[in-house]
C-alpha cells in the first residue's frame, strides 16, 4: 500500500513538473479549440528564412555510384602455372537513402576465375537498413555480410592485406560469411561506452565450408555483441563476442563462437599521418558429424598494422587454423604487407607470405610448406561510402 | 502487482520526459558550430562537437562512441557541402535517431544561404580533392558566421519553439558582436590589404577574400596531394620573386615541407587556427579571428 502511495506521488510530482515546463503560449493553447491551429501559428512565426542558397551544381537524386577495381598479381612457389595476373574483382556500388525511413546499399561484384579467365557476377550485398525504428533498434533486410568478428563486414579492398586470414578461408571461404535474411541490432542505451547487440537469421552462401544452405528450414542464427571504449582521444579498444549456430555441410549442426579484440592508436591531430592497430580474432567450431561425434576446431589470426607516413602502410599477420571438420590438420602462416596509398582512391600493396601445414592438401599441390606473394592495385571511381571504424 | 508495474512505468516515462525535456542536446560536426550554438542556445543547450579544433574536418574517424551522442541528440548541426562526407553519413545512419536524419527538422545544414566560392563547373579528380558544391571552408569568413548562426537559430526554434524569443535575442547579440568585431578586424588588416602569402591547403579562400589577402600559391600541388619536391622548388621561386613573408598552414599538417621553404627563403611559417579549440586560448568563434589576425599581422610586419 505504501509503495502504491509512493508511486502515485511520483507520478503526480513528475506530471506537475512537466506542466511547469510548459510556456505561456502552451497554456493559452488550452483556451483555443484547436491545438493544431496553435502549432501552425507557432511554425509560421518561427524560423526566419536564411538568405537564398545559390544553386548547387551536381545536385542529383541519383544514388552514390562507384566502381572499384581490384587488379592482382600472384606468385606461388609450387605448380607449373605459378605466376598469374587477374582483374580479381570489379565492384559496383549503389548507395542512397530510400525515403525518411530507410536507406539501401547494393554491391554487385564481377570477378575473374584465374583458371579460365572467365568473369562471373553476383549481388555481393543488397540490403535495406531502417532509419526510424524506435528504442534504438535497426533492422537490415536482404543479402549481407554477417556481423561476424571484425573482418567479415569489411569489403576486401578496404583490408590492410591482400589475402584473407587462413581461419576465414578454412571456416567461411575466401569471401567470408554472407547470406540472405534479417539482421536486427539494438544500440544499448549505455552512456558509459558503446554497446551494440545484433541478432541475425539468414540462409547461407553455398560456398561456406562450415555451414550449408539448408534444404529444410534450418537457418543460420547469429548473435553478436560489440563493445567499444575510448581510452583517450587518441586510443580505443573494441571487444566483440559472436555466437553462430546452423546446419553444417554434413547436414548436422555446427555451433561456432568467436572473440575479437582490437586496440587502435590514432592521434587526432595527425590522424592522416600515423596510426597503429593491434587486431585479433579467435574462432572455436563445435561441429557435429554424421555419426554424432563432435569435432572441436580452432583458428585465429593476430595482426599489427601501422601507418609509417602519410602514404605508407605496413601490416604483419600471423595465422593459425584447423580445418572445421579436422582438428588434426594445422595450418600456420606469417605474412608481411607493404602498402602505398596515392590518394583515398588508389593504393598499391605487396604481400609476402609463408605457409606451413602438417598435412599436404591437394589445393596446394600437396605441398606442406610453400611461399606466396601478391600484388594488388585498388582503384576507385565515383562516390564510395565510408567504411566503419 | 500489475498496478505497481504500470505505475512504475508511467512514472519512469513521465520523469524521463521531464528530465530530457529541459536541455536541448545538440551534436555539431565541428567546434565552430559548437561555439555558435552555445552562444545562440545559451543555457538551454548542451553541445557536443565530434571533431576537435585541431583536427582536419575532412578526415574524422567515425568512432562508435560518437553514435551514443547522436542517438540521443535533439539537434544535429553539419557544415554540409560534403565537407564531412567521409564520416558523417555513416554515423547518422548508425545513430538510429530519425529526428536528426538529413531532411528532418532537427538536421541543420549550416551552409544554407552562404554565397559559395570556387564552385566547380565540372568534377575531375585529376585536379585533386575538388568539392562538388564549392569550397566548404566558409566559416573562416566571420560574415558567414552570421548566416551559420541564423541557420542554427532556426534549428533551435524548430525543436524548442517555446524558447524562440530567447534564441532570437542571443542571435541579435551575436550579430552585433560580429559587426563590431568585424570593424576592428578589418581595421587591423587594413594596412596589409593585398599582402601576398603562401598557404598549405586551399582552405583560406573565404578568409582571404574577407581580409584582403592574396594567396599566391599552395604547398600542396593539388588539393589533398602532399607537397612534392618540384612544387617546393616552384614555391621557393615564387616566395623570392614576390618577397613573400608568410606561409600559412594549419595545426593538422606536418611542418616539414613548410620548414624547407622557410629555411630557403626566410619566410615565416604561421600555424593558423582553422577552428575554435585549435589552440587552448581559442574558446569561442570570436577568439578564432582574434587569434588568427593577431598572428597574421605580426607575421606580415
Amino acid at each position: 500500500m505504501a509503495i502504491k502511495k509512493i508511486l502515485l506521488f511520483l507520478m503526480l510530482f513528475a506530471t506537475i513538473k512537466v506542466q511547469a515546463q510548459k510556456t505561456q503560449a502552451q497554456v493559452d493553447s488550452a483556451k483555443n479549440d484547436s491545438l493544431m491551429l496553435l502549432k501552425v501559428q507557432e511554425q509560421m512565426q518561427q524560423s526566419q528564412p536564411a538568405p537564398a542558397q545559390p544553386a548547387h551544381t551536381g545536385a542529383s537524386a541519383n544514388p552514390d555510384i562507384s566502381v572499384i577495381g581490384d587488379f592482382r598479381g600472384l606468385y606461388r612457389s609450387y605448380g607449373k602455372h605459378n605466376f598469374d595476373a587477374v582483374l580479381n574483382e570489379a565492384e559496383f556500388s549503389f548507395q542512397s537513402v530510400i525515403d525518411p525511413y530507410a536507406r539501401a546499399d547494393f554491391f554487385y561484384s564481377v570477378s575473374e576465375d584465374p583458371a579460365t579467365g572467365k568473369f562471373s557476377g553476383e549481388v555481393e550485398e543488397g540490403y535495406l537498413t531502417t532509419l526510424a525504428l524506435p528504442a534504438h533498434l535497426q533492422l537490415k533486410a536482404g543479402r549481407f555480410k554477417q556481423s561476424l568478428g571484425r573482418l567479415n563486414l569489411v569489403h576486401p579492398h578496404a583490408l590492410p592485406f591482400i589475402d584473407m586470414p587462413d581461419v576465414y578461408v578454412n571456416f567461411f571461404g575466401e569471401e567470408g560469411l554472407k547470406g540472405d535474411g534479417f539482421s536486427l541490432s539494438w544500440l544499448i542505451p549505455n552512456p558509459a561506452f558503446y554497446q551494440e547487440l545484433t541478432f541475425e537469421a539468414t540462409d547461407v552462401d553455398p560456398s561456406s565450408p562450415t555451414f550449408e544452405r539448408s534444404t529444410a528450414n534450418n537457418y543460420l542464427y547469429l548473435a553478436h555483441m560489440r563493445n567499444f571504449w575510448d581510452l583517450s582521444a587518441n586510443s580505443t579498444i573494441e571487444f566483440g563476442l559472436t555466437g553462430l549456430t546452423g546446419e553444417n555441410i554434413l547436414g548436422m549442426r555446427t555451433n561456432l563462437g568467436a572473440l575479437d579484440f582490437t586496440y587502435k592508436w590514432k592521434p587526432v591531430q595527425f590522424n592522416t599521418y600515423k596510426q597503429f592497430t593491434f587486431q585479433n580474432e579467435v574462432y572455436f567450431s563445435h561441429a557435429q558429424q554424421v555419426n554424432n561425434s563432435i569435432v572441436n576446431a580452432l583458428g585465429f589470426y593476430s595482426m599489427l598494422y601501422t601507418q609509417v607516413d602519410k602514404r605508407t602502410f605496413l601490416t604483419g599477420r600471423f595465422d593459425y587454423s584447423n580445418a572445421p571438420f579436422d582438428n588434426s590438420f594445422i595450418q600456420q602462416s606469417g605474412s608481411l604487407t607493404l602498402g602505398w596509398e596515392a590518394t583515398e582512391f588508389q593504393k598499391i600493396e605487396i604481400e609476402a607470405k609463408y605457409t606451413t601445414m602438417n598435412q599436404p592438401m591437394i589445393q596446394y599441390n600437396n605441398e606442406k610448406n610453400f611461399a606466396s606473394a601478391y600484388l594488388r592495385w585498388i582503384f576507385v571511381i565515383g562516390s564510395h561510402g565510408a567504411h566503419r571504424y | 502487482m500489475k498496478i505497481k508495474i504500470i505505475g512504475l512505468l508511467m512514472a519512469t516515462i513521465i520523469s524521463a520526459n521531464y528530465s530530457f525535456g529541459a536541455t536541448i542536446h545538440v551534436v555539431t560536426t565541428t567546434m565552430d558550430t559548437k561555439s555558435i550554438t552555445e552562444i545562440i542556445g545559451g543555457n538551454k543547450v548542451d553541445v557536443f562537437s565530434i571533431a576537435t579544433g585541431y583536427q582536419n574536418p575532412h578526415f574524422v574517424d567515425p568512432k562508435p562512441s560518437y553514435i551514443i551522442k547522436l542517438s540521443t541528440a535533439d539537434l544535429y548541426v553539419t557544415l554540409g557541402l560534403d565537407l564531412e562526407a567521409g564520416w558523417s553519413p555513416s554515423l547518422l545512419t548508425a545513430s538510429r535517431n530519425v529526428k536528426i536524419q538529413r531532411g528532418a527538422d532537427a538536421y541543420v545544414d549550416a551552409s544554407v544561404g552562404v554565397a559559395l566560392m570556387q564552385v566547380p563547373s565540372s568534377i575531375n579528380r585529376a585536379e585533386g580533392d575538388i568539392h562538388a558544391f564549392g569550397n566548404p571552408h566558409y566559416w573562416l569568413d566571420p560574415a558567414n558566421g552570421k548566416i551559420i548562426a541564423r541557420n542554427i537559430c532556426n534549428g533551435l526554434e524548430k525543436v524548442s519553439p517555446e524558447n524562440r524569443g530567447y534564441f532570437e535575442a542571443n542571435l541579435k547579440i551575436f550579430d552585433e558582436q560580429i559587426d563590431a568585431k568585424m570593424r576592428a578586424w578589418s581595421a587591423e588588416m587594413a594596412v596589409f590589404r593585398g599582402a601576398k602569402v603562401i598557404a598549405y591547403h586551399n582552405e583560406w579562400v573565404y578568409f582571404e577574400t574577407r581580409f584582403g589577402l592574396h594567396i599566391v600559391d599552395f604547398m600542396e600541388p593539388k588539393p589533398g596531394i602532399p607537397p612534392t619536391p618540384s612544387q617546393l622548388v616552384k614555391i621557393i621561386k615564387e616566395v623570392k620573386e614576390n618577397n613573400i613573408k608568410v606561409i600559412i598552414t594549419s595545426p593538422y599538417f606536418t611542418a616539414s615541407s613548410s620548414d624547407v621553404v622557410s629555411q630557403q627563403t626566410g619566410a615565416k611559417t604561421l600555424v593558423m587556427a582553422t577552428s575554435v579549440g585549435a589552440f587552448p586560448s581559442i574558446k569561442t568563434y570570436y577568439d578564432l579571428f582574434d587569434y588568427d589576425l593577431k598572428l597574421l599581422t605580426s607575421g606580415l610586419r
